[in-house]
């Protein structure tokens, strides 16, 4: 690994109901956000590596968009809401094996319209179906929230996990919200108002479900060494690792019982050189507050099956013992994929989270999770550079 | 239960030939013996991409469920939910199934259920899954 990789600059657009900007636009946005933010400008980027997404995301085409000329690196990545923890490991890769210096990642999304509700955004509608698979959609299996509704349920009848400890999910988020002036949702809930929450797909209230936003969000990376010289503190990448369970929809399959953390979390805590006792705060993708739960298993912060009674202890929220999704996630905050759990372990790396600013940083887990718990990425973040 | 045209795809238009006749077919990978979803293309177990198609019993456990509920509409109304399950068939694969005649509170992992079939007035025949 040599002097290592880290996080220099961090670039975020206006996130939510944000109109009359394309994906792309505010994608390039973020890239000279992110830059500006390291002290640099894109013309100092010679590495570009640009999410995949689903509201008309832009491909390699941003570069130039952006009028980058001569990179060393240019790439577009998918592995959905792992995408974020993946495009960090090659960043960190290419700069750390000399590929390239200075490496931008950005995810841009917009799939929010004026006239659409959040909930339709990402949904398939039709009068009429086609096929096999037409069929089972237009039965009712046309969004993920069915779908992870059918991995919380099974997690429920498996363990006795409770909706009201989802509720102690979407309940510490929010307070952690509140503190956020860039959370999309920053009024106090009580577990009251989480099981008075409409369904959504039962188990699944509407207050265990993400924002839809529009937005994008840019890092800069590059060697430690560097990010030491330029103008904002240097967010150290410790460690990387990825999980891709392929669960099998048959017999004997482990769907909604475990996730690619439990292989991604392993890796990167050992490259890393710490143990899940190490993690002060963990910014984990929660697209619903189960896979939050889920994920917290799958890591070791407790044992399979006791999720439920872990954030009911009220270890995740202000003041607790494993402060996590501490601007609000993306149940609260803002839905830009795995780039809101990253966004935020920069905030608290740095030291930049205000009233939310948690006292102990030096050790953060940041997670993705794609699909239908197809993917998990983890990336170990801190202040200090490895081994020092 | 309104869902619109079922049209045919002319890539899992055995399955509709077997809904029209009340049979459940289905996807099989003969060298390995492995069962799959009908619109399962290749078998994961062996490699092998030559899937055929075959008739499965109906059979079926209860996996995992949710009771999946309508946006309601700008006057206030809701259309009615519609309880989702993944079934595990007697061969092996699971399916995405929706549920009819069930009581949404006494589901359970491992309830017995069996194929069945709607044949609408307009459109392709569609599946349902009810308990025995």
């Amino acid at each position: 690994m040599g002097e290592g990789a880290a996080i220099a600059g961090l670039g975020m657009t206006e996130l939510g109901r944000v109109y009359g900007r394309s994906a792309r636009r505010l994608a390039a946005d973020a890239v000279r956000r992110a830059a500006a933010d390291a002290g640099l400008g894109p013309a100092d980027l010679d590495g570009l590596v640009v999410s995949h997404g689903l509201g008309g995301s832009p491909g390699i085409e941003l570069a130039d968009t952006l009028g980058l000329r001569d990179l060393r690196v240019l790439t577009q990545m998918n592995a959905f809401g792992a995408t974020a923890g993946a495009m960090i490991a090659y960043a960190a890769m290419s700069v750390t094996s000399g590929a390239a210096t200075t490496v931008a990642c950005v995810f841009a999304d917009a799939p929010l319209r004026p006239e659409r509700s959040s909930g339709a955004a990402y949904e398939r509608s039709a009068r009429e179906w086609h096929g096999y698979g037409g069929m089972t959609a237009a039965l009712g299996f046309r969004s993920v929230n069915a779908l992870y509704a059918l991995a919380a349920r099974r997690h429920m009848a498996r363990y006795g996990t409770t909706s009201e400890q989802f509720g102690a999910i979407a309940v510490s988020t929010r307070q952690w919200a509140t503190m956020n002036p860039l959370a999309q949702m920053r009024d106090p809930i009580t577990l009251a108002d989480h099981q008075n929450s409409r369904w959504v797909a039962e188990p699944l209230h509407l207050l265990d479900c993400c924002l839809v936003s529009n937005g994008a969000i840019a890092v800069v990376v590059t060697s430690a060494d560097r990010a030491r010289d330029l103008a904002r503190p240097p967010v150290h990448i410790w460690g990387w690792g990825q999980g891709h369970p392929g669960h099998r929809r048959e017999r004997g399959s482990e769907f909604g019982l475990t996730t690619g953390a439990a292989v991604s979390g392993p890796i990167a805590m050992k490259m890393a050189g710490v143990t899940v006792s190490d993690i002060d705060v963990c910014e984990l993708y929660d697209c619903y507050t189960y896979t939050v739960l889920v994920s917290l298993e799958d890591y070791g912060f407790c044992a399979k099956g006791e999720g439920g009674a872990f954030v009911e202890s009220g270890a995740l929220g202000p003041g607790g013992a494993l402060p996590t999704n501490t601007g609000g996630g993306q149940l609260s905050g803002y839905y830009m994929w795995g780039m809101t759990p990253l966004s935020e372990a920069v905030v608290q790396a740095r030291g930049d989270g205000g009233e939310r600013q948690v006292a102990k940083n030096d050790v953060i887990l940041v997670s993705g999770n794609g699909g239908i718990l197809d993917h998990h990425s983890t990336l170990i973040l801190s202040p200090h550079r490895k081994g020092a | 239960m309104e869902i619109g045209i079922l049209r045919r795809d002319g890539r899992t238009d055995p399955f509709f030939d077997g809904a029209a006749e009340d049979r459940l077919v289905i996807r099989r990978c003969e060298p390995c013996d492995h069962w799959y979803a009908p619109d399962q293309s290749g078998c994961p177990s062996c490699g092998g991409d030559e899937l055929v198609w075959a008739q499965a019993s109906g059979e079926a456990t209860l996996v995992t469920w949710t009771v999946l509920h309508g946006r309601p509409a700008a006057d206030g109304t809701v259309p009615p939910p519609a309880v989702l399950g993944l079934v595990e068939l007697a061969e092996g694969p699971w399916l995405n199934a929706r549920l009819d005649g069930v009581d949404a509170a006494a589901l359970r992992e491992g309830l017995a259920l069996r194929a069945s079939f709607v044949h609408p007035a307009e459109g392709e025949p569609y599946l349902l899954f009810r308990p025995v």
